[in-house]
């Protein structure tokens, strides 16, 4: 049998990794659209057009970080 | 071998009578890297392209129409013609290509043409088929109109209330083509009834005879139409087997003539003289002085004007100098400083990593080439993400095929990835994991750190065999060679922690560069106020390190006592560090000091997007291997075959998942972590690739 606070745990690292999930996304639905513009102008930008995408993906991996902290603590 | 090739800048002076020879040699030299002449100097100007340019660029133009006509495929072709063949041909193989092409062309289009038409009037004579009359019927009157059409419903019931019998309607088989015959007086009316119906019209049929006949006459003019064009489109094809490779050929043959002939474009001239002002590699000068002075002896003068060292200067410094003493009529004249163009030489294996580098940027002449730490660490950090055998055997073979076949440079970089991500993937699995698909090869940590249950299965239990733990000990130093000191989800504090060193050594190395890089551009004073400041923040930090984590994870207060020698050690190079490093580059560094902590959690990913994947693993394998199948439960495997092959089918699946994912986040992350945190330490870019004048050829051979 699982214990509430347990449960609340459970609930904190699922929020932890899924509201870190939408802040990325929505972080980077801008940017890669931006980049994608830069590229058709330019095929060479891909390479800077892809790091500036993915730099919020580091929210999301906090997040996971986070959420692994607290599953061990489980 | 670290630096781009050191480059000396030469100007080339010649007489214009021997521009001919002096460009066929320096395209033969294939080291010559020209700067494009500016303009500017008093008695010279843009050169103007030697005379057979105009010539070869209006054969060209024919060819290339000859060869879009023939459509043909440059990647077929893979005979090579001598270039003295294609040189004595060329003029009888143009005309007759000419004439052959356009001959054959214009025959194909006018049976096209043919095609077409009858093609067309077939459609529009088809649904008039089954309709009993003739088609010169359905013109020709004076007070009836005709109208022929689509509808959707029938309109015979609303016609037949509405006009009163002034009316024909022929109906096709089906009913929903009409044909209706209505005196004039009543159109308007005849026309609405037919809209409300639906009604879309069609074009009266022109011609003669019963439709059926017409038709069958139009379907065998487009049975001889299509006939005769297809041998017209294998006349082409012929011909294009004919001629591709020698159209191919003289195409190149001819390029090269107008590349050769437009290079007086890029070099100042005047009446009688040409200059050439060229980048060489340093250690390719004497070769090419002495090929000239071999071939022109003392006609053409080579003359080296600076062998370009790796300091920089600021513009800004130069133009003071010259405020002060000179007017501005001399500074007008200063010669832009110019960045020699980049060279990079490496091996195979590091070569394969320079389009990693090139898709950020080429490096600039005077810092260390990149490439080096790519090759090191991109696919270590790929592997460590990954780190599985079941994994890393996939990413062998597709990177040694991908390497073996594809052409194509984006294909190569991700063979490369997958294939040196795959070594290393393969090595933390056997020795650092010790894992494959997921499902460790014996207990590392499971036992210790999970619950028992179906997370703790290893390949060992599952296929019943005993695999020994320990693989050898390296005698000597005792030290145990293991399948696997830790687990992906059992030692996730232990391994997360050790992400955070390797991040910690991953930017200092960065560091270290930047540093070599700033002492060759400005000298050691400004390398170690600006670089070597923040390798002591890092190493600061990285005595802090364990200090803070003792205090945070294991609450232990006599960590952040002042007795405890690492964390005043710490501190004092972290304070040190920083004021140096205020000093160096001012107040943007106090801006950037919380960037210190960030970039070294970022390196955390290296293990959570590991773990994430191991979970998703053991997600599969137990609803798989053990809900399914019940392989290493109580119960036993199941004998149901249907059971069985379910099971295999989810684990198939769940692991080609699984296996995607890790190539896209393991090699976005892992190239990421060299562009943004280890880059930003020493990384400038925006380097010239060195272009030297050469030929390439593909379809021609010189003897």
């Amino acid at each position: 049998m699982v214990d509430v606070g347990s449960g609340l745990i459970a609930i904190g690292a699922g929020l932890a990794v899924g509201l870190t999930g939408l802040a990325s996304a929505l972080a980077e639905k801008d940017i890669g659209s931006a980049a994608i513009g830069a590229m058709t102008e330019n095929e060479k930008l891909f390479g800077k057009g892809m790091i500036l995408t993915v730099i919020p993906e580091t929210i999301v991996i906090f997040g996971l970080v986070v959420a692994i902290l607290l599953w061990l603590n489980m | 071998m670290l630096l781009p090739e050191p480059m000396s800048r030469i100007l080339v002076v010649g007489t214009k009578k021997r521009l001919p020879d002096a460009i066929d040699l320096l395209y033969s030299l294939e080291n010559v890297h020209v700067i494009d002449y500016q303009g500017g100097e008093e008695g010279f100007s843009l050169g103007a392209p030697l005379p057979e340019a105009s010539d070869a660029s209006h054969k060209l133009l024919k060819l290339r129409s000859a060869e879009k006509d023939l459509a043909v495929n440059v990647e077929n072709i893979i005979a090579t013609i001598p270039e003295s063949k294609v040189r004595s041909e060329l003029e009888d193989a143009i005309a007759k290509i000419d004439e052959e092409v356009l001959q054959a062309v214009e025959s194909r289009n006018a049976k096209q043409a043919r095609l077409t038409e009858a093609e067309s009037r077939l459609a529009q004579l088809e649904p008039y088929r089954s309709i009993p009359l003739e088609i010169e019927m359905y013109r020709g009157y004076d007070s009836l109109k005709v109208l022929a059409g689509n509808v959707r419903a029938d309109p015979e019931p609303a016609l037949e209330r509405e006009l009163n019998g002034h009316y024909e309607l022929f109906t096709a088989k089906g009913g929903s083509f009409v044909v209706l015959f209505v005196s004039s007086k009543h159109l308007e009316e005849a026309q609405r009834i037919l809209a409300e119906n639906g009604f879309t019209e069609f074009p009266l049929p022109t011609g003669t005879g019963l439709p059926g006949t017409a038709v069958a006459e139009l379907e065998n003019e487009i049975k001889t139409a299509s006939e005769e064009l297809e041998i017209a489109n294998k006349e082409i094809a012929s011909l294009n087997e004919k001629y591709a490779s020698l159209i191919l050929a003289s195409d190149e043959y001819l390029s090269i003539v107008v590349e050769k002939a437009e290079l007086p474009l890029r070099m100042a001239t005047s009446s009688y003289t040409f200059i050439l002002e060229a980048w060489v590699p340093t250690s390719a000068y004497e070769k090419v002085t002495s090929a000239f002075a071999e071939r022109f002896g003392d006609a053409i003068h080579i003359e080296l004007l600076e062998n370009r060292g790796r300091e920089e200067h600021h513009a800004e410094e130069d133009e003071i100098k010259m405020e002060s003493g000179l007017t501005s009529a001399e500074t007008v004249s200063l010669p832009v400083e110019e960045e020699p163009p980049v060279k990079l030489e490496h091996g195979r294996n590091t070569g394969r990593f320079e389009f990693f580098v090139k898709l950020l940027s080429t490096p600039r002449y005077n810092e260390i080439d990149p490439t080096i730490t790519v090759a090191i660490f991109f696919p270590m950090f790929f592997g460590l993400m990954v780190g599985d055998v079941g994994y890393a055997i996939p990413f062998l073979v597709l990177g040694a095929l991908g390497l073996k076949r594809c052409k194509s440079q984006e294909w190569r970089a991700i063979s490369t990835m997958l294939f040196y991500g795959g070594i290393w993937a393969a090595f933390f699995g056997l020795f650092l994991y010790g894992d494959m698909m997921g499902i460790e090869f014996t207990h590392a940590e499971h036992a210790k750190n999970l619950a028992s249950g179906w997370e703790t299965a290893t390949w060992a239990s599952l296929l019943g065999i005993d695999i020994p733990h320990t693989l050898f000990t390296i005698p000597g130093i005792d030290f145990d060679v293991n399948l696997g000191y830790a687990t992906k989800l059992g030692s996730v504090k232990i391994l997360l922690y050790g992400s955070l060193w390797v991040g910690l050594a991953h930017l200092i190395v960065g560091l270290i560069i930047g540093f070599y890089n700033m002492i060759i551009r400005h000298g050691l004073k400004a390398a170690i106020m600006e670089k070597m400041s923040w390798i002591m923040v890092m190493v600061g930090f990285g005595c802090l390190l364990p200090v803070i984590i003792d205090a945070l994870a294991n609450g232990n207060p006599d960590a952040l006592s002042l007795s405890n020698t690492l964390l005043l050690v710490g501190i004092g190079l972290f304070a040190v560090g920083m004021l140096m490093a205020v000093k160096g580059e001012g107040g943007k560094a106090l801006i950037d000091m919380p960037e210190v902590v960030s970039n070294v959690l970022s390196y955390t990913r290296l293990i959570a997007i590991g773990t994430s994947k191991a979970g998703m693993a053991l997600a599969f394998n137990y609803i798989s291997l053990g809900r399914i199948a019940g392989i290493g439960t109580a119960a036993g495997a199941t004998g149901n075959p249907v059971m069985l092959i379910s099971a295999l089918l989810i684990f198939v699946i769940g692991h080609l998942m699984i296996f995607m994912l890790a190539i896209l986040s393991a090699g976005l992350h892992g190239i990421r972590l060299q562009y943004v945190e280890l880059f930003k330490k020493f990384y400038e870019g925006g380097g010239v690739e060195f272009n030297p004048l050469k030929i390439k050829r593909k379809h021609t051979v010189e003897e």
